[in-house]
């Protein structure tokens, strides 16, 4: 059984543009999962729909074979204390210290012990290099340090599974590397990830499978190695060969 | 110039117009606290009511924020006892104050509550914040560090507006200079103290907004 089951799901913006058609995805635990393809593709909105941002249309997901039941409140809920998302533009609080932006969901949502976990929380942010900006409030901090704070929070809710979506377009070049180093860094802990990401060379050093997706189909599914030197679609050729020419 | 100062006649009158600036200060005070009210169910009432409360509240801000407030004085003034409703020259001015600046509130509060990141209520949303929490921990907090600079502004502008007060025979700060210069006839004396007592209020009112300000809210504001 995977730990991740999404199967036909399928979503539509306003009611009628589709964006999901049938798409069909497993993780299993300790999987990276990532997902690529052009804009527009639906790949964020994949993400989206999974962490009951926008309700699908048909389909289902399933998590170690519950199936998740995205018009209950409850089930939604119980979805979300399982599953952390990191977004393109970090969506820090604005009107909280850094160290605050991580513990106050774990505190002030789930309960935990405050002492506990801000100690937890300062080890997260010593783990993503952030140990001396405890109390920096996200505009004092720039785009990388903003979106590692943001890594942070969401490992500090202890998700099974971690989403990013698309975490490094908001950041200057050089600041890309700092963000996937800290990635790099719960990949070798073990954590299970689904990935989407335009960082190619990234997503085939790190990804135990990636998924192509266009016009809201999966178009191809296998190892990095498949999808990058031996795809098997001609879209995947084309997609691929446009992106490594460069 | 063959006008001859004549300070001592003025300063004896200090503490009689002390007496009036204090009137001045809680004029504002409860005239400004009263707008803020007004406008926040203003503010509530345009952004999500429906099309006819929104309409509603537009001819009331249209209304008041393109009249001199000084017209709206006087049409209360004159106006509420044709209803048979008796106002204080002192409760004319207060409602007054509160009609204008509430009008004007309702827009700078809209403005605070448009300005609520929806992506940042989406993040809480996925940690697990309830309408209610988001409320309480992202939405409130936000709003009222972008409304603190302007509502501060409107505070210390609402302050010099309660000038018009004297007009009433409300004896507040210009109201007291007005009785004393038309029995000692040293206008230019006692304006000047006035004006001083002025820029004393305001500057004490803008220190202590600055405190709180980057205090409570991380607001980088300056007096000057």
């Amino acid at each position: 059984m995977h730990h991740l089951e999404v199967d036909g799901l399928t979503a539509t913006y306003d009611g009628k543009i589709l964006v999901l058609d049938g798409v069909s995805i497993q993780v299993g635990k300790g999987e990276i999962v990532s997902v690529i393809g052009p804009s527009g593709s639906g790949k964020s909105t994949l993400l989206r729909v999974i962490m009951g941002l926008l309700k699908p249309k048909a389909g289902h997901v399933k998590l170690d074979g519950d199936e998740v039941d995205y018009g209950n409140k409850k089930s939604v809920k119980a979805l979300r204390d399982r599953f952390s998302i990191v977004f393109q533009q970090f969506n820090l609080f604005q009107n909280m210290d850094a160290l605050r932006n991580v513990t106050i969901a774990p505190v002030k949502i789930r309960k935990r012990d405050a002492q506990k976990v801000e100690k937890e929380a300062i080890e997260l942010l010593g783990k993503v290099g952030l140990g001396d900006k405890l109390h920096s409030y996200p505009d004092e901090l720039s785009g990388g340090q903003q979106q590692r704070v943001a890594i942070a929070r969401a490992l500090a809710l202890r998700p099974e599974i971690l989403l990013l979506d698309e975490v490094t377009s908001a950041l200057d070049p050089e600041l890309v590397n700092e963000v996937l180093d800290a990635i790099r860094i719960l990949a070798k802990d073990g954590m299970t990830m689904m990935i989407v990401s335009h960082e190619m060379g990234f997503v085939r050093e790190i990804s135990t499978e990636v998924i192509m997706m266009d016009e809201g189909k999966v178009i191809e599914v296998g190892s990095a190695e498949q999808i990058f030197d031996n795809p098997q679609t001609s879209r995947c050729q084309d997609f691929v060969g446009k992106i490594l020419r460069h | 110039m063959n006008y001859t100062f004549q300070w001592g006649e003025a300063f004896i009158e200090v503490p009689y117009l002390l007496g009036g600036a204090w009137i001045t200060l809680h004029l504002s005070f409860i005239g400004f606290w009263s707008g803020a009210t007004i406008g926040l169910f203003g503010a509530l009432g345009k952004t999500y009511g429906g099309p006819v409360t929104v309409k509603l509240i537009n001819w009331y801000v249209i209304f008041f924020t393109n009249t001199p407030g000084l017209v709206t004085a006087f049409f209360i003034f004159f106006g509420l006892p044709e209803f048979g409703i008796l106002l204080s020259p002192y409760h004319t001015i207060l409602l007054n104050i509160a009609l204008n600046s509430g009008a004007y509130m309702t827009e700078i509060m809209r403005g605070g509550f448009v300005s609520v990141h929806k992506t940042e209520l989406e993040a809480a949303e996925t940690m697990g914040f309830t309408l209610l929490q988001q409320l309480r921990y992202v939405i409130v907090p936000h709003i009222a560090k972008v409304l603190f600079a302007p509502l501060s502004n409107w505070y210390i502008w609402m302050i010099l507006g309660t000038a018009m007060a004297a007009i009433f025979g409300v004896e507040e700060l210009t109201g007291r200079v007005f009785n004393r210069a038309a029995e000692t006839f040293r206008s230019i004396e006692l304006y000047t103290i006035a004006a001083g007592m002025y820029v004393a209020i305001t500057i004490l009112a803008s220190s202590i907004l600055v405190v709180i300000g980057r205090w409570a809210f991380r607001v980088k504001v300056k007096v000057f």
